[in-house]
């Protein structure tokens, strides 16, 4: 399903020093599996699920899905992939700040031309899921962390991805909402869908397939 | 279709949502396009009231000369005049203007049978006998003088003028502030018999060039001065011209300093946006879709803009005279009488200023979002 092949990414920072956040990352993601990975603050993983994700572009290697290099896709082909196939829930949430937490979950449903009932209604039913029914016309200011994660996970699911990528889903997260979250990614597994999570929260170690881990941007 | 259909609502709630940019925006699409809206309003007025005139006045003028200026036409040539060949109107005429109260107003005698058509009572009746008068509308107004009411002009009082009627004209240049009585009035009123101001003369076509040779015969030595409807409808595109030249100068002046303003504030609040492109592109919202809405939002707000803006031109044409701005077109005129300020507003112009003020918005928006849109989404979301 998903392939990377000597995947790298260098920054060069200010002080002309080169970072090599991810290097030489080769792995094998099968169709509907639940794959973790794992490694320390800084090792690389929010740089490689960008990669994977198609958020980012890798500065050596590639990335195939389904049998394509992704990373010879156009502007525009990437962006179909994102809404055909993918579903990213961030580390920072990135909510649009003027929104109300229905519409920020409905909001890549606007360009579909699906009216705006329907919008509400997917987005209503999506909260609802992930225990938010009754913060359908919140913004994410008013809403706690562990809240806008959730917004931002159902917004993941808006498209019914067939991967679906988070970065730390639980890291702000209490027990119980935590649970709940390893629950609903299970679910979307149980559905058809491949998984791929970064996290440290061992609580998935007991879902997952395969996991992986990654070391000052090396797999390990 | 409905994806479009999508989008424009979304637009109109961006531009609802953020109403402080929407409001600089507009401000500045309104002072740079209504001076301009104003400027070009009053100038089609102008040409189109100079165009009536020009149409509906003689062919020739007759006055004399009097230090290089036009001075006044003895009355005793005029049946000689009428009898060239090719003469098929000699009208003479008073033109003066005096004070009635503390307004100046422009005073006009001609024979009864003389009123151009374009001249219509809209209360009362023409003048019939001595002493009698119509005014126009405006005058009327002013002084709240009604048919029957008597006034007399400053400086002279033992001369009583009773209205008969108002009226109204079709040009202005029969205008709204002038007051008609016969020649025989006008004379006296101004103190001179058996002169004309000038001697409007209208002719067969092609018989001008015999007509002047036939003046010449008439007038002989005297000082006398023939002007045709070409000269003055130059003279009038002359002035006009001229005058709309300094407008043009001064308003480009406006116009380099409110470019920067548009662009500085449409480009309001760039890094928010920048980041929000971010976010949909990686939610998969693709580049085109982007730029539409941003297009959307940008024609939402420069029609707003441009909408208070000619709403403000028309308001400060009709209230406030166009103010500052009538004077550069206005320009001074020899035979015709003063008019009011006339305007038009075209569709044209307002079309115009509507692509210029989403031009502007436009330049100052879709570069800055196409770059956040094609950039890869993790740099644009930081
Ligand atoms: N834009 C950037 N410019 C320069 N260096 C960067 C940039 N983004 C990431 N890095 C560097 O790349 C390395 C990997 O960062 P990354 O965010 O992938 O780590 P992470 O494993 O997700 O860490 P955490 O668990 O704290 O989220 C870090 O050393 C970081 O400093
Ligand atoms: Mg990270």
């Amino acid at each position: 399903m998903i392939r990377t092949e000597n995947l790298g990414k260098y920054y060069t920072s200010h002080s002309h020093h080169e970072v090599h956040a991810v290097r030489d990352v080769t792995i094998t993601i099968s169709k509907n599996s639940f794959v973790i990975l794992k490694g320390p603050s800084g090792s690389g993983k929010t740089t490689l699920l960008n990669i994977i994700g198609t958020l980012d572009r890798p500065t050596e290697g590639r990335v195939r899905m389904c049998g394509e290099d992704i990373t010879s896709f156009s502007d525009i082909a990437l962006s179909r992939l994102r809404r055909e196939k993918i579903g990213f829930i961030f580390q920072d949430f990135h909510l649009i700040p003027y929104l109300a937490t229905w519409e920020n979950v409905s909001y890549p449903l606007v360009p579909l031309g699906i009216d705006i009932r329907k919008r509400f209604e997917r987005a209503k039913t999506l909260l609802e899921k992930v225990g938010l029914g009754d913060r359908l016309d919140h913004t994410p200011e008013e809403l706690s962390g562990g809240q806008q994660q959730r917004v931002a996970i159902a917004r993941a699911l808006i498209n019914n991805p067939e991967i679906l990528i988070a970065d730390e889903p639980t890291s702000n997260i209490d027990e119980e909402t935590g649970e709940h979250i390893v629950e609903i990614l299970t679910e979307q597994k149980s559905h058809g869908a491949t998984i791929l999570v970064a996290t440290h929260d061992t609580r998935f170690e007991r879902v997952a397939d395969v996991i992986f881990r990654l070391k000052d941007g090396k797999l390990e | 279709m409905n994806k479009h259909i999508n989008l424009l609502l979304l637009a109109t709630e961006n531009i609802l949502r953020h109403k402080t940019k929407t409001v600089v925006v507009c401000l500045c699409i309104v002072a740079i396009l209504s001076p301009f809206i104003t400027a070009i309003a009053i100038s089609e007025g102008i040409r189109e009231q100079s165009l009536i005139s020009v149409g509906e006045s003689a062919d020739l003028y007759l006055t004399y000369d009097e230090f290089g200026r036009n001075a006044a036409v003895p009355l005793k040539y005029l049946d000689e005049i009428k009898k060239i060949f090719g003469v098929t109107k000699a009208i003479p005429r008073i033109i003066g203007r005096g004070y009635l109260q503390n307004k100046l107003a422009v005073i006009v005698g001609i024979r009864r049978e003389d009123i151009p058509p374009s001249v219509s009572c809209i209360s009362g009746r023409v003048f019939e006998h001595a002493h009698e008068v119509i005014v126009g509308y405006e005058l009327a107004n002013h002084f709240q003088l009604h048919p029957g009411d008597q006034f007399s002009m400053r400086g002279q009082q033992r001369k009583t003028f009773t209205v008969t009627g108002l009226f109204s004209a079709d040009s202005s240049i029969w205008g709204a502030s002038m007051i008609l009585m016969s020649f025989q009035d006008a004379g006296e009123l101004f103190g001179k018999q058996d002169v004309a101001t000038d001697i409007q003369i209208y002719t067969l076509p092609g018989h001008n060039s015999a007509i002047a040779a036939d003046l010449y015969d008439i007038f002989q030595n005297e000082p006398y001065r023939i002007q045709d409807k070409q000269m003055i409808e130059t003279y009038f595109k002359k002035g006009f011209m001229l005058k709309e030249g300094i407008f043009t100068a001064l308003y480009t002046i406006a116009f380099a300093l409110g470019i920067p303003a548009i662009l500085v504030a449409s480009g309001f609040g760039l890094s928010e946006r920048r980041r929000e492109i971010g976010i949909m592109k990686a939610t998969g919202w693709n580049t085109l879709e982007v730029l539409e809405l941003i297009s959307f939002e940008q024609i939402f707000i420069s029609l707003l803009g441009a909408v208070t803006a000619i709403v403000l031109s028309i308001l400060w044409v009709k209230l406030f005279h166009g103010a500052f701005i009538a004077q550069f077109f206005v320009a001074e005129m020899p035979m015709l009488p003063k008019f009011t300020l006339p305007s038009r507003f075209l569709p044209l112009p307002c079309l115009l200023s509507f692509f210029f003020a989403f031009l502007l918005t436009m330049v100052g928006s879709i570069y800055s979002s196409w770059r956040a849109s094609v950039e890869p989404p993790v740099i644009s979301m930081k």
